[in-house]
């Protein structure tokens, strides 16, 4: 039986949204595939790390007091010693030497590389987009630079730190007045559309460079973040996203698009309108599309092609913009562990939740053994050398 | 030893109170749960205890007695002189659950005694108010399948007469009182199951509701365990065709132990029964008289009466058939799943046409029939699964039926989900073997088993037909069913098969 440690929570804006994720489908699927040793893994919203058997229920996080309850338990530590080992530390210590990790975690230290990190240095197989993948995906202007550099349509942007905020005012409003309303303003760093503002432009009096919805944008995103981007909206928008998993050899969901209700789709829609009991984001959206057969096939090849470009394992989703009369295609963003893994999506693709954890837990122990064919030392005799005789 | 200790908590009179409550306060079916019980904290799984009246007695009483035994134990103990008075002690206490166990049941007898004339009197009046009662009386009896022909006969008769049936399972002399003194007296058509628990209970239920028609829906292994063989089961049942003299019995003819012996009991002219009664000749007549003096009409999915079946389908979204007799014909739909469907929906159809309905009016009624709650209803979730709940179908019959059903479906993937059936008695082994072959032999391409002391006798029926699909198995239904959702993907079926009672737990 293999020791799975499922990580979630944590210090991130989508905390509970890891949780729903992290048993919905993740805990559930593992549970009910069997042959699982399965250690839950929380990160509180301060950073404590506990591990109980009794949170790999759901229903323990909908106690009012499970953060009093957890208060009362020890703490966990982690040990890196050839593998990771869990630690309740006492007179006697309790270790649970784990197999494989199953990172749950959404947005930051989750979803951005930190907890890859980590667990690459602990060298344990984990699944999901590895270290640098999750970094750049994770930083939306990064994104776009690298998926700009590699020729795969992404909208005009502009973005910029607090810092050049302040000092290059007038070249950054050069740069933004150059792109066409309505815009965006989003921190770079934050997924489930949280401090994002649609800036329409109507405040804008004619003649004067000033424009206070955009000013306000920026400030709101600045709340979140110390970088911003600002990018052009697309004219008669469709929404669609596209779940993809692989490491060589990439399976395609079907192509979605999330019915939003609201102008664009934000943190309620994503999150808070899903239905019961089936994850995240599970109603409100269209699978398959309902779009014309040569939008799908654009969607699906740059699907593959920003998968590849952006160096992802394991799982991502990658959201798009078409403009409807142009038929133009833009990759907006990638999302290196999408809400509840996108499961409603894999289902209605033929891809069941049980099926979906077991083929990401291979590619994760597959990506690792790779990994570990490569050599990561040489010999040499340079520190012998330190502090030597100078050679003349 | 820790199981041992559950019978030491408070709960302990709860759930010894819960479980006369599920076995209907029979003594015998209690002591058995009693014996085969190990943990007595986790009795009320699928239901709780309803506090009745009756109940609320039964608690009072349970929650007295044990005080009263535990004080009685102490003053062994005041009194103690010499170490085997410890002694004694110590077994007085161990003792009580025990004790207390039989002291509930001789009380449950006391208080059956006691409510026996009370009961007498209610059944006494509800016997004289249904005699004046001008509706025509239709009985149904048999192992399995007499909720589903009631409704069907509610909804294909209800569309042009005023049809008045009990609710729920009320099909016990005091549930059918209570029935009878509800009604309003202008019913044109009253519909009674009759349960059967013990011989002679179908006869004291005719004798009570002196039915005008009847209808045996079948009969298998069902209550075995209380009946002891199926002759008696047979026996039993076919009361109801022994009260029916000279008026029409409807027996379905695709249930072969309800057939043999209806057939046994009929003169050989009437064995295929193609006609009316009123048309045979004098002799015919004659020859039909002497066991039921009036006609049994066998109905399966070929027809019944004077109704033939034709071209009859059948897919998740219902049933289709033509019913052709002479001139007539009829465009049947009904949204009920499978072609076992078919006889009952035909005997309905041929009961309301000797009602006088036309043939439009048949075909509306059958258009209204629907699955029932939990007997094969099917439910699509937002997922695209669908799941057909058959938690209420407990029976082999209703199982091979759903199979074939399962088996018509195609392009589907299938998911058969269940802890065996209960009260199957002797015929155990042989039954669950049986679906196990069925499940094979259908291609089923997921069968789900709750691990317990019948299901593995479905993997050996799987084994011996060489089943190619995969077997998974949990330890609980509340697992399985969590565990589905992660499953199963769009397109496919999941059948709900039988849910145990947590008497059987």
């Amino acid at each position: 039986m293999k020791t799975i440690a499922v990580i979630f929570g944590g210090r991130s804006a989508e905390h509970d949204v890891s949780i729903i994720t992290a048993h919905i489908p993740i805990i559930e699927s593992l549970t009910a595939m069997g042959g699982f040793d399965i250690w839950p893994v929380y990160i509180t919203k301060e950073g404590d790390w506990y591990s109980d058997k009794a949170m790999n229920d759901m229903a323990f996080f909908k106690q009012s007091d499970y953060e009093a309850i957890l208060k009362k338990q020890k703490k966990v530590r982690l040990s890196f010693d050839n593998g990771l080992e869990v630690i309740w530390p006492g007179i006697l210590d309790k270790k649970v030497k784990i197999d494989v990790v199953f990172p749950a975690m959404h947005g930051t230290y989750g979803e951005d590389g930190s907890l890859q990190g980590v667990l690459r240095m602990a060298k344990v197989p984990f699944v999901g987009c590895d270290m640098a993948s999750s970094a750049v995906a994770m930083d939306k202007a990064f994104t776009k630079q690298v998926l700009f550099a590699e020729g795969v349509p992404v909208v005009p942007f502009v973005w910029f730190t607090r810092e050049d905020f302040v000092s290059k005012d007038g070249i950054l409003k050069e740069k933004i007045e150059k792109l066409r309303y309505p815009l965006f303003v989003k921190p770079v760093h934050l997924g489930s559309s949280i401090g994002i503002t649609k800036v329409t432009g109507k405040s804008r009096h004619p003649g004067e460079s000033r424009d206070p919805e955009l000013e306000n944008a920026i400030e709101v995103a600045f709340h979140y973040d110390d970088k911003v981007l600002v990018e052009e909206g697309v004219e008669n928008l469709i929404e669609v996203t596209l779940p993809i998993i692989g490491n060589d050899v990439l399976t395609l969901a079907s192509v979605e698009r999330p019915l939003n209700k609201t102008e664009f789709f934000d943190f309620k829609d994503k999150y808070l309108s899903g239905g019961k009991g089936s994850g995240v984001n599970s109603e409100y959206s269209e699978v398959p599309a309902k779009i014309d057969e040569a939008l799908i096939k654009e969607v699906q090849k740059l699907g593959k092609k920003t998968y590849r470009a952006l160096g992802c394992s394991g799982i991502a989703r990658v959201d798009f913009l078409i403009e409807s009369t142009t038929k133009k295609v833009f990759v907006n963003e990638v999302n290196t562990l999408p809400g509840s893994l996108y499961v409603h999506n894999w289902k209605k693709s033929g891809v069941s939740g049980v099926e979906l954890v077991r083929r990401l837990v291979v590619l994760a122990e597959e990506r690792f053994a790779q990994q570990q064919a490569l050599t990561h030392t040489f010999s040499s005799d340079i520190l012998s050398k330190v502090g030597g005789p100078k050679a003349y | 030893m820790k199981n041992f200790l559950t019978r030491y908590s408070l709960n302990y009179v709860r759930s010894l109170v819960y479980m006369l409550q599920a076995s209907e306060y029979h003594v015998g079916d209690f002591l058995d749960w009693f014996w085969r019980t190990r943990d007595f904290l986790h009795v009320e799984e699928r239901k709780t205890l309803v506090k009745t009246p009756k109940a609320v007695v039964f608690l009072c009483f349970g929650y007295t007695t044990l005080v009263v035994l535990y004080v009685c134990a102490l003053w062994l103990l005041s009194t103690a002189t010499a170490v085997w008075s410890y002694l004694v002690f110590f077994f007085a206490i161990v003792g009580v659950p025990f004790v207390l166990t039989y002291i509930l049941a001789v009380f449950t007898v006391a208080v059956r005694f006691m409510q026996w004339p009370v009961e007498r009197s209610i059944v006494a009046s509800a016997k004289k108010k249904l005699k004046e009662h001008k509706g025509l009386k239709i009985a149904i009896a048999g192992s399995y399948g007499k909720t589903s022909m009631r409704e069907i006969l509610k909804t294909v008769l209800g569309r042009s007469k005023k049809v008045s049936a009990p609710p729920g399972s009320h099909n016990t002399p005091l549930g059918i009182s209570s029935f009878v003194n509800g009604l309003q007296g202008d019913e044109e058509v009253l519909i009674f199951e009759l349960g059967e628990y013990y011989p002679g209970d179908i006869r004291k239920l005719c004798d009570f509701v002196e039915p005008d028609r009847g209808v045996i829906t079948g009969v298998n292994e069902a209550h075995l365990e209380k009946f002891k063989s199926i002759e008696q089961t047979q026996k039993t049942i076919f009361e109801l065709a022994n009260y029916l003299k000279g008026k029409t019995l409807y027996v379905n003819g695709e249930n072969i132990l309800a057939k043999n012996y209806a057939t046994a009991l009929t003169p050989p002219i009437l064995k295929e029964v193609p006609d009316r009664a009123e048309d045979l000749n004098p002799s015919a007549r004659r020859l039909a008289t002497p066991f039921t003096k009036g006609r049994i009409n066998f109905y399966t999915r070929s027809g019944s009466g004077k109704w033939k079946v034709e071209n009859a389908t059948t897919n998740l979204q219902g049933t289709t058939f033509t019913l052709v007799s002479g001139e007539q014909t009829i465009s049947a739909h009904s949204h009920l799943l499978g072609l076992h469907q078919v006889g009952p929906l035909v005997a309905a159809a041929d009961i309301a046409s000797t009602l006088g309905l036309t043939p439009t009016q048949i075909e509306r009624g059958i258009s209204e029939t629907k699955p029932f709650a939990h007997r094969l209803e099917p439910k699509t979730d937002a997922h695209g699964v669908t799941t057909l709940d058959d938690s209420y179908n407990g029976n082999p019959d209703g199982v091979r039926a759903v199979i074939d059903f399962l088996a018509s479906l195609h392009g589907s993937r299938r998911f058969y989900v269940t802890p065996g059936l209960v009260e199957m008695g002797p015929k155990k082994e042989e039954v669950h073997t049986e679906i196990g072959r069925e499940l094979a032999r259908a291609g089923i391409e997921k069968v789900v088993l709750l691990r317990n002391s019948v299901t593995p006798f479905i993997e050996k029926g799987l084994q011996e037909e060489r089943y190619a699909g995969e077997i998974i198995w949990f330890a609980k239904a509340l697992e399985a069913f969590s565990a589905l959702s992660n499953l199963t993907v769009q397109g496919d079926v999941v059948l709900l098969q039988n849910d145990w009672p947590d008497q059987y737990a």
